[in-house]
């Protein structure tokens, strides 16, 4: 428990301003947004934005610490340092999108033509855990943080601009097909592809950080 | 015990290698032990590498009976490891206490009670009980270094390596410094790098000189220093002067009727107005080097 709380502690503080930031942002669009069209900005930050800043903020979870030689010199596994900073990222994710739902349900958005309340959830958590890892793996095998924030949004970006492309083509790998088409038949081999994916670069990643002097 | 055979680590590939260290071989005893060398002699990447967290190219390495080839020896060798980096990097918003006891944590002292008296025990030691509850970012060089000597200890190891521990301290720090580290090696093995000769001076009573990635010298200090033996002179001169060529000026005194320089180098060289001299820890470093440098 106090691993974990040092763990937020040495976390740093200012990306932290990042989300808060969106949260803020887009909370305060749906409160001056006619009622009619809160839905897509509720839809948006749900489906869209918590994903990118996870993708970012993971880029720089493991390796942007400055006592990262310290911690190698311990006997912490790569798996342990990836499990703490996705978790932490994970549950920052979680907490924005928490809050954000809150606020929709004191609005009296009805979130649900995105399905039942898992459903809902799946649509932020799915997306968010593979550009995390996603981050996280570019970060690590280029051994830059701002490689892994560049792959994670360019990907984000290009799903986003060839959403309809993707919708057609590759339903399976389209990030956002859970937000933009809900009750797509795609959908639960969708869901598969995303968390096998995360999955695989997960693994990828704990193959590269387990090569510490990469990162010195 | 520290055993190292034939240790070599090549950085890059292709036209782009760059070997760090070429088949280094050494056994380190309990005790200070002193590595000494110029800037990029593979000082660090020696450190690294017993502190297991840069891989060799080739060799083996036992760190107290586990071998660092195999994970499982590496976690064990890692638990036994107080390492202190010769950049060292901490959590600015952490005080000294909380920094020392999450190091502590991920060293694997799981137990509350017995990390907190640890903690206590180990900033007491170097002096910080009094700012345990300060934030590191409003500390000093030299208070934080002792808050990473702190947690380098906080595992009780039976092994300690610092790397440059010394380096942007002031003398006063650094005294303090070399003596804690002579009363911690009291009960463990500490190596001790540096490329400050006078570190190694005060401390070791065991030392090897590393220079492009090989062992030079291996011995006591004053085996060092007696390699130098009938290579040191003093010249006074009432002017400045260039040195021969071949000749190395260790130091310079200025005097009141001049200054008095002290020279290292082949006898045949030697100004003719200059006095023999009885070699110091440093002339029989710099004595070493100019052999190095002229094998090349």
């Amino acid at each position: 428990m106090k691993g974990l709380k040092y763990s937020w502690l040495s976390y740093r503080r200012d990306q932290l301003w990042f989300p808060l930031a969106f949260l803020a942002l887009f909370a305060g669009i749906v409160l001056i947004l006619r009622p009619g069209a809160r839905f897509n900005i509720a839809r948006a930050y749900l489906g869209f934005i918590v994903p990118l800043i996870g993708g970012i903020l993971a880029a720089y979870g493991v390796l942007d610490d400055p006592a990262l030689e310290l911690r190698f010199s311990t006997p912490v596994r790569a798996g342990q340092i990836l499990r703490a900073r996705l978790g932490l990222i994970l549950s920052v994710s979680a907490i924005s999108a928490a809050i954000f739902q809150i606020v929709l349900g004191g609005l009296g958005i009805d979130l649900s033509p995105l399905g039942n309340l898992l459903a809902v959830q799946l649509v932020w958590l799915l997306p968010t855990l593979a550009l995390a890892s996603l981050g996280m793996a570019g970060a690590l095998a280029g051994a830059q943080t701002a490689i892994g924030a560049f792959l994670a949004g360019a990907v984000w970006l290009i799903q986003l601009m060839m959403n309809s492309w993707l919708r057609a083509n590759a339903r399976p790998a389209f990030l956002f097909l859970g937000v933009i088409a809900p009750g797509d038949p795609a959908l639960p081999l969708n869901r598969c592809v995303l968390f096998g994916g995360s999955v695989a670069l997960l693994m990828i990643s704990w193959a590269l950080l387990r090569r510490t002097e990469r990162y010195l | 015990m520290i055993e190292i055979r034939d240790l070599a680590k090549t950085y890059g590939r292709g036209a782009r290698a760059h070997p760090a260290l070429r088949g280094v071989d050494l056994r380190i005893p309990s005790g200070m032990f002193g590595l000494l060398g110029p800037n990029g002699a593979g000082k660090t990447t020696l450190m690294r590498i017993l502190a297991g967290i840069v891989n060799p190219s080739r060799g083996a390495i036992q760190v107290e009976g586990h071998d660092l080839a195999t994970d499982a020896g590496k976690r064990k060798a890692k638990a036994i490891l107080g390492y202190l980096p010769q950049e060292l990097g901490m959590y600015p918003e952490l005080t000294a206490a909380q920094f020392v006891d999450y190091m502590a944590i991920l060293k694997g002292v799981g137990d509350a009670r017995e990390r907190k008296r640890r903690v206590d025990q180990v900033l007491e030691m170097v002096a910080l009980q009094d700012s345990a509850h300060r934030r590191i970012k409003g500390f000093s060089g030299g208070m934080k270094r002792r808050v990473g000597i702190a947690q380098a200890l906080v595992n009780d190891p039976r092994v300690l390596i610092v790397d440059e521990p010394t380096a942007g301290l002031d003398p006063e720090e650094r005294i303090r410094f070399r003596n804690l580290l002579v009363h911690l090696a009291a009960d463990r093995t500490v190596i001790l790098s540096t490329h400050i000769v006078e570190d190694i001076g005060q401390t070791c009573r065991d030392v090897a000189v590393l220079a492009r990635g090989r062992i030079l010298f291996r011995g006591s200090p004053a085996e060092l220093t007696n390699a130098a033996g009938g290579h040191v002179w003093t010249v006074t001169a009432d002017r400045p002067v260039e040195p021969e060529p071949g000749l190395t000026i260790v130091s310079m005194l200025h005097l009141t009727d001049g200054i008095q320089y002290r020279l290292v180098g082949p006898a045949l060289e030697v100004h003719p107005a200059a006095e023999p001299a009885r070699p110091s820890l440093e002339d029989g470093y710099v004595w070493l080097m100019k052999q190095e440098s002229a094998l090349l």
